[in-house]
């Protein structure tokens, strides 16, 4: 189909391996798991933007969006996000917080770094399914990502 | 007085005087004319020297000077030979000249012993004069009720006043004499060398000391102490003013204990209210997580094996994930229920009627495929945290809508009813199911519910955001209800005060 040749990457910032799988499994049931990236933690995420530490290898090139959750071990989210969008290079990235927190604080602090979009993951798994469903489809088919984005 | 004696002595006029001593030296004249005539001879001299004595002694130096004059013209002319003659022979030279420096000698001698006595008298005068202004400061000094009480550079006490001896319990007899820090057993707030320093610098020191009154108390007070110097500028003695004010630092410590305790205590809460939030936000983060888990993987457990396992199997699953999903809404609405308790009331005028069509339409969705008649009355306005009333409302109407969901004709009454003047209330009134009056006491608790869940869903917490709510703006709620025939919920808020918002 010519739309996979236009997926988007994905970079998944997740640090329950539950739901990694969870979310690998929505992407999946629409052919959008296979340019998914998945770090566990802030300084993994940010190591694999900055091409260094065990991703000093990779090709180049940015994700065509990126799947953040706020509460991570090491760097949490909203420092992530933070050190993206102050970053010259790295704030054309769009970023969406994926998060369990409904918490007002945690939106706000995320509109004010200049987050793309916020959702809150739905307890509910069909409601989760599609709004994974939704953000794969809308930022790595639909949405245009900036110049250098990675493109299959 | 002996001032006035002093000038009764001394003659005042100078005719008095000057005719004192004419009188002095006739009465002498007189006196030796007529020894002369029973043959005592040579009595004339002493007899001069005498009038000249008592003329310098009340008369002063000027008439003596006079009587000297007299008493020798009066001597050459009577008593040395050629009598009654001015004319005095070679041989009697010597014994007039004796005669005039000796009475000279005598009118300087006295006058000089006159003056200094009349300056003794004058000190004496004075000295009384002095005492007598002293005596009565003092007696005013004792008229004060402050402790006032003096003491000399080695700090023995010299004067004691009356309010000393009522506050401290010694008599000014027992006091003066004594040793003031010892009597007084003085406690300083600072070295008393320093003290010292301050008072020789400045004249002057202001402190709170504290002392030890005759029966053992302690007091404290505010002392002012005042330096006394001489002419010479030298430190003479110190002038302490006591004011007791060991009731007022009483109540001050009292006060600043309170105060103390107040801060400990709203810094508990304070942490408290943190921990809270920290929970709220944990429940929040880590409790939905697994919940998500435990929904998703029985989803898909459910997808792959449907159509394989039986429909106990299948039924088991569904209600894994009805549970998850009833689990989820319970976090929702304590999270909703804890987030009143921290939120900040922000209190503006409120339009109750635009509220309630807010409320109206956000419930909507429940009302489709109902019969419902509503009946909206005049409502009052409020003064209260718009978004917070629109949730009590809400929480209200769903109710009314839930609970009438069994009859074929709904009514839901929305009105206001008369409160005391000072205070609005509000009702919702339904046609529902009600309840027994019996268990009112439970409506309004957290998770608390008087109908089992098949019958009505529902967390049970609906009610308790609304008490919360209304709590928190200083009103009240309650409810009436019969089982099977309605139940009418209501709730009240003081009446703003004056108009001032309404503008």
């Amino acid at each position: 189909m010519e739309s996979i040749n236009k997926i988007g990457r994905i970079l998944m910032v997740e640090d329950d391996a539950k739901d990694v799988e969870l979310t690998l499994t929505a992407l999946e049931e629409y052919n959008l798991a296979n340019e998914v990236i998945v770090t566990r933690d802030g300084e993994q995420a940010l190591d694999y933007l900055y091409c260094r530490g065990e991703y000093k290898a990779r090709s180049s090139g940015s994700p065509a969006v990126m799947l953040l959750d706020l509460k991570l071990p090491k760097v949490d989210g909203l420092e992530v996000l933070k050190q993206i969008k102050s970053d010259g290079e790295l704030r054309m990235i769009p970023v969406v917080v994926l998060t369990s927190s409904k918490e007002e604080k945690d939106m706000v602090a995320s509109y004010k770094l200049g987050v793309n979009a916020y959702v809150v993951k739905p307890v509910d798994f069909h409601e989760f399914v599609n709004a994974i469903k939704e953000l794969g489809v809308f930022w790595a088919i639909i949405n245009e990502p900036p110049p250098g984005s990675v493109r299959k | 007085m002996a001032r006035s004696n002093l000038e009764l002595q001394i003659a005042r006029s100078l005719v008095i005087r000057y005719g004192m001593a004419v009188l002095s030296v006739s009465l002498a004249l007189g006196g030796a004319l007529l020894l002369e005539r029973f043959h005592f001879r040579d009595v004339a001299d002493q007899l001069f020297l005498l009038a000249i004595a008592v003329t310098v002694w009340y008369a002063g130096i000027g008439p003596a000077i006079l009587a000297v004059v007299l008493s020798g013209l009066a001597d050459t002319y009577f008593f040395i030979e050629p009598i009654y003659t001015l004319y005095i022979t070679r041989d009697d030279l010597p014994h007039f000249v004796i005669f005039v420096l000796f009475a000279s000698l005598l009118t300087g001698f006295a006058a000089v012993r006159r003056r200094v006595e009349r300056d003794l008298v004058q000190a004496r005068d004075d000295l009384q004069i002095e005492v007598a202004e002293r005596t009565q400061q003092a007696s005013l000094l004792n008229l004060t009720h402050d402790p006032i009480f003096v003491r000399d550079m080695s700090d023995v006490i010299t004067y004691w006043n009356r309010g000393a001896q009522e506050l401290y319990g010694w008599t000014d007899k027992e006091a003066m004499g004594r040793h003031s820090q010892e009597l007084l057993q003085t406690i300083f707030p600072t070295p008393l060398e320093d003290i010292r320093a301050e008072l020789l610098r400045t004249n002057r020191w202001e402190g709170e000391l504290k002392k030890t009154k005759a029966d053992g108390t302690q007091v404290v007070v505010a002392s002012r102490w005042s330096l006394r110097r001489d002419e010479q500028e030298r430190p003479v003695a110190i002038l302490e003013t006591n004011n007791n004010i060991t009731e007022r630092k009483r109540r001050e410590e009292e006060i600043q204990s309170l105060n103390q305790e107040l801060a400990k205590r709203s810094a508990e809460l304070e942490s408290i209210n943190q921990e809270l939030e920290a929970f709220a936000y944990s429940i929040s983060h880590d409790l939905r997580a697994p919940l998500r888990h435990m929904a998703g993987y029985t989803e898909l457990l459910q997808k792959k094996a449907s159509s394989v396992v039986d429909e106990k199997s299948n039924h088991y699953m569904a209600m894994i994930l009805d549970s998850a999903k009833r689990m989820g809404n319970l976090i929702d609405d304590l999270l909703a229920f804890s987030r009143i308790g921290r939120a900040e009331t922000q209190k503006t005028p409120v339009n109750l009627t635009q509220l309630v069509k807010e409320a109206l339409s956000e419930v909507r969705q429940d009302t489709e495929g109902r019969n419902i008649a509503w009946k909206i009355g005049t409502l009052p306005d409020f003064y209260g945290d718009r978004s917070m009333l629109r949730l009590v409302l809400v929480n209200l109407l769903s109710n009314a809508i839930k609970f009438t969901r069994t009859r074929p004709q709904a009514e839901i009454e929305i009105g206001s009813a008369n409160g005391n003047g000072d205070e609005l209330i509000v009702f919702v009134r339904d046609n529902g199911v009600g309840f027994d009056m019996k268990y009112v006491s439970k409506l309004f608790g957290v998770f608390q519910r008087l109908h089992q869940a098949h019958e009505f869903e529902g967390t049970g917490i609906g009610l308790a955001t609304v008490q919360r709510i209304i709590h928190r703006h200083g009103g009240k709620v309650w409810a009436e209800g019969v089982v099977d025939s309605g139940a009418t919920f209501y709730f009240s808020a003081p009446r703003p005060q004056g108009q001032l918002w309404r503008a």
